[in-house]
């Protein structure tokens, strides 16, 4: 059951992936690496949070670190640069619902500010910010520190083979 | 006092080494097309600069959010010229990203000519899109995917599908018709979640708010969001929070219209 339910998860990350990815018109050859990485990391995330109890910014920051990894390999792959596959992949893990949350909470406070429940939804507004900004900094964070490391490989990603190697 | 040569911009065209304020328009576009289809700072810079590299030329970008400032040195005879080039918004394009590289790194390997790079150019920003009802369909399954991972049952998914067809819809037509991307996400939220809260009263569900909630996630700008931090973590600084400034007002919009929604059918999220 709990196999299912990862595959399902990676499933839907797999088609958010591609679905969010379309709308930037990736390569056609790149929708197959998109959607292993999203879905990889997207079950990834899931796992830890669910499995390990790990907060949400943290997981982000392993799984994005598992998609750069992803990206790198299967950018050489491809000859594919690394952002063409990790940014859709990343996508679904955006944290959209937090990111309008901040806003509506702080919609509400301005509703309630005669309330004594005004603190409670200031409380949601700041708890929500924070959790938004952290978990695409990780995200981003995560997928480039593969960059950083491997800065000569992942610069020449698309590069094909030297003139004078071919004539070899 | 006397200038040397090469280095007055006064009168360029008749300093400029023949050929040059070509190269210079060239690399200008090649760099201003770049920064628009939503290549991060840094790729924008190497890939320009190899361009450059491979036509003699030495070049340097600072970048900004509108506009991108060049110094280009002929190396043979040290002349050089500065300029400002703008930057026109374009939708995001990852495939000329792919594709615009790799011309960067034959240029350079093959020792190709300009007039063939330019030609490589062309053709590659001439090929079309993705066949935009394909996006719009895949769009809309990716919304139902998110509905679904948020725990939203069948019903929810298929409202939240339905309502992002028409949130997609109605943006291109926007878009087509010259709107203010705020606007248009402010009136594309407003439609899509209105459409999820008058198919809750027709169809039962019991995870209405998952699909209020999800109903507008299509929309959340995660391209300026997601390359603002890699340009922060690049040190492209500046760059990287005008993305994500940006991006903070893009979401904005989408509560902006989320919120007149709720306001009007007093629906409440958790």
């Amino acid at each position: 059951m709990i196999f299912m339910d990862i595959l399902t998860d990676a499933l839907f990350g797999a088609m958010a992936g591609i679905g969010f990815g379309a709308i930037s018109n990736p390569p056609v050859k790149a929708f197959k690496g998109i959607a292993l990485l999203a879905a990889m990391g997207h079950a990834t995330r899931t796992c830890l949070m669910q499995g390990c109890n790990m907060n949400i910014a943290s997981a982000s920051l392993v799984a994005a670190l598992l998609i750069g990894w992803g990206a790198l390999l299967v950018g050489k792959l491809m000859r594919t640069p690394m952002t063409v596959l990790y940014i859709p992949a990343l996508l679904p893990m955006v944290p959209g619902i937090y990111a309008y949350k901040v806003v509506l909470s702080l919609l509400l406070f301005f509703h309630h500010i005669n309330d004594a429940s005004a603190s409670q939804y200031m409380e949601n507004t700041i708890a929500n910010s924070l959790v938004t900004f952290t978990t695409i900094f990780n995200l981003a964070v995560g997928a480039t520190l593969p960059v950083l490391i491997n800065k000569k490989t992942a610069y020449s990603l698309t590069r094909g083979r030297k003139l004078e190697e071919t004539k070899k | 006092m006397t200038i040397p040569e090469g280095l007055d911009n006064e009168g360029e065209t008749d300093c400029l080494p023949s050929g040059l304020k070509e190269e210079c328009d060239f690399l200008s576009e090649y760099a201003t097309r770049l920064m628009g289809v939503g290549v991060h700072t840094s790729r924008v810079i190497r890939n320009t600069k190899r361009i450059g590299m491979a036509l003699g030329l030495e070049v340097h970008i600072s970048g900004f959010h509108r506009t991108l400032i060049f110094t280009v040195n002929e190396e043979t005879t040290g002349k050089s010229r500065s300029f400002v080039s703008d930057i026109a918004p374009l939708p995001n394009n990852f495939r000329l990203n792919s594709e615009l590289s790799k011309l960067s790194w034959q240029a350079l390997d093959e020792h190709l000519e300009f007039d063939e790079i330019k030609k490589r150019y062309w053709m590659l920003v001439n090929q079309p899109s993705l066949n935009p009802w394909l996006v719009m369909l895949l769009t809309a399954l990716a919304n139902l995917s998110f509905c679904a991972l948020f725990g939203g049952d069948w019903a929810a998914r298929l409202m939240v599908f339905a309502d992002t067809l028409a949130g997609v819809l109605l943006k291109r037509w926007l878009t087509v018709n010259g709107t203010s991307a705020y606007i248009s996400f402010i009136c594309c939220s407003f439609v899509a979640s209105m459409i999820v809260c008058g198919l809750v009263c027709i169809v039962p569900t019991d995870t209405a708010e998952v699909a209020l909630a999800t109903s507008v996630l299509f929309l959340i700008p995660g391209v300026p969001l997601i390359n603002g931090f890699i340009d922060i973590v690049e040190g492209h600084i500046l760059n990287g929070f005008s993305r994500l400034t940006e991006g903070a007002l893009l979401v904005l919009c989408i509560a902006v219209g989320l919120a007149v929604t709720i306001s009007i059918t007093k629906f409440t999220i958790n």
